[in-house]
């Protein structure tokens, strides 16, 4: 399956966070979550994809071009919404779509206008006058009217109520709909992802730590519920992480269907991505 | 380019009614014989582009515009071609005026005392687009603005004392030699000046990671 974005061992060093050999693909018309908790390394990632920092080793390409070399070309071709960066809020709608016809070739101003009236955004306020979720639907639409192949958002829901969240995964899924488009998704709230995302990345402390299909994630991983006596029999192999609470044990496994052939424990459930963050982040080794 | 320049005009669209008022400010003041403000209206607009950078600082503009196709250099290059295109634009607008309040008072067109005093105006504008610019990019607006101050206090002191001691006759002997060619002269140096503050601009602007 043809790539259209692929990163291979992308490290960048701060005083105090590191970037340790990313590396994942984005196969043609997939949408990929890309999760981790708060500062574990989504931003940066996306911001070297785009070269807003520069100083990174590793290699990035784009539609198969080097994202560096071609990056005038690449970008043409790509939208973003990026976590509270965006036009300055002085400016109206109007003034995004003047100034956007005249830096991408396939800017759609007709589209832009119809995100518009949909999302009864009126075209000659300031950005300021508009609430949070407004803002965030301008940003979103801002990013969809030149016809992207390839969606870039940095927590695109983050801060919005349960409704305006809705509002914002539903352009999506619209969209998606429309255009053959591929789009990676940083999100912390994975929830929105699971019946989106056709792959899951997942980052911590600057590392990806798995990076798979949805449906293998979510079929194949389990969350094993028994008490201590039982858990003392598992063993170490068999297991990613556990946690102990007050009744029980959680223990992460990799395949709920091997597992259940080799020990006899009856509760395995379904694990969701909340749990898997969870448990790969908190839980023990 | 082009989308840049658009959306740095369109961010000081709400200044036109302040440079409208001032402008109605030197009319009247130029017809009743007042003292000539006319240098502040390039000035202002100067002043009006470099609010734009806070503007910009405050919506991570300058991040955001990386991602977009060939946003580094042309959100730059536009910032330059902004300001230029709105200085001229009140300059020539504040030259026109100049002309009418000659007119109307002495019946007359004084074009020469008017260019000149424009000509001296302009050029100082472009000094101060010229060494803020470069000095906002490398160390953002807020203190650039401290820099700024320090910079100029700084040379005042040092003028003010080195000032006595400095035998200046031989620069007025040259300005005496190159008045026909001041004001070409002048241009080049505009010209040159303008064109090093953007590449140091540019550069630093490269190189900045967000």
């Amino acid at each position: 399956m043809e790539n259209i974005l692929e990163i291979k061992d992308l490290c960048k060093t701060y005083d105090n966070f590191e970037l340790k050999k990313v590396s994942f693909n984005l196969p043609k018309g997939m949408i990929m979550g890309f999760i981790g908790e708060n500062g574990a390394g989504k931003t940066t990632t996306i911001k070297a994809i785009l070269n807003i920092i520069q100083s990174y080793r590793g290699e990035i390409k784009i539609f198969g071009l080097d994202n560096r070399k071609d990056e005038k070309k690449i970008k043409e071709d790509i939208g973003v919404v990026l976590d509270d960066m965006f036009f300055p809020e002085i400016l109206t709608p109007n003034d995004i779509n003047s100034t956007l016809k005249g830096v991408y070739q396939n800017w759609d101003t007709k589209m832009f206008y119809d995100y518009l009236k949909e999302f009864s955004l009126l075209p000659n306020k300031q950005i300021k006058t508009f609430s949070k979720g407004m803002r965030k639907k301008l940003e979103i639409i801002t990013a969809l009217s030149h016809h992207p192949k390839l969606l870039i958002l940095d927590e695109p829901t983050s801060g919005l109520d349960p409704v305006a969240r809705a509002e914002v995964m539903e352009i999506f899924q619209n969209f998606i709909e429309k255009d053959d488009c591929s789009i990676l998704l940083s999100s912390h709230i994975t929830t929105d992802l699971e019946h989106m995302a056709d792959y899951i990345t997942f980052i911590n402390h600057g590392e990806v730590i798995l990076s798979k299909t949805t449906n293998e994630l979510l079929e194949q991983y389990g969350i094993v519920k028994c008490g201590e006596e039982e858990f003392q029999k598992i063993d170490k192999k068999d297991y990613l992480k556990y946690r102990k609470s007050k009744y029980e044990y959680e223990v992460l496994v990799e395949n709920k269907k091997d597992f259940k052939a080799k020990y006899d424990i009856a509760v395995i459930d379904k694990i969701t991505l909340d749990d898997l963050m969870v448990l790969m982040i908190k839980g023990e080794e | 380019m082009i989308g840049f320049i658009k959306k740095d005009l369109a961010m000081i669209k709400s200044n036109f009614k302040l440079l409208g008022i001032l402008m109605i400010i030197y009319t009247v003041m130029g017809f009743l014989g007042e003292m000539d403000i006319s240098f502040i209206l390039p000035f202002m607009s100067v002043m009006i582009m470099i609010s734009t950078f806070s503007y910009d600082n405050y919506n991570k503009w300058d991040a955001y515009s990386i991602s977009l196709p060939d946003g580094r250099r042309n959100s730059v290059r536009a910032k330059y071609v902004a300001t230029i295109l709105m200085t001229f634009a009140v300059s020539l607008i504040t030259i026109l005026l100049s002309f009418m309040i000659s007119y109307v008072n002495t019946k007359t067109i004084n074009y020469e005392e008017i260019l000149a005093s424009m000509f001296g105006t302009l050029f100082g504008t472009l000094l101060v687009l010229t060494v803020m610019y470069p000095i906002i990019y490398k160390l953002g607006v807020e203190k650039a603005r401290i820099g700024i101050f320090l910079i100029v206090f700084g040379l005042i002191i040092i003028g003010g004392f080195l000032l006595p001691y400095l035998d200046l006759s031989f620069i007025i002997k040259s300005l005496d030699f190159l008045e026909d060619y001041l004001i070409l002269i002048l241009i080049i140096i505009a010209i040159i000046m303008v064109y090093l503050s953007y590449k140091i601009s540019e550069k630093i602007f490269r190189k900045k990671e967000f």
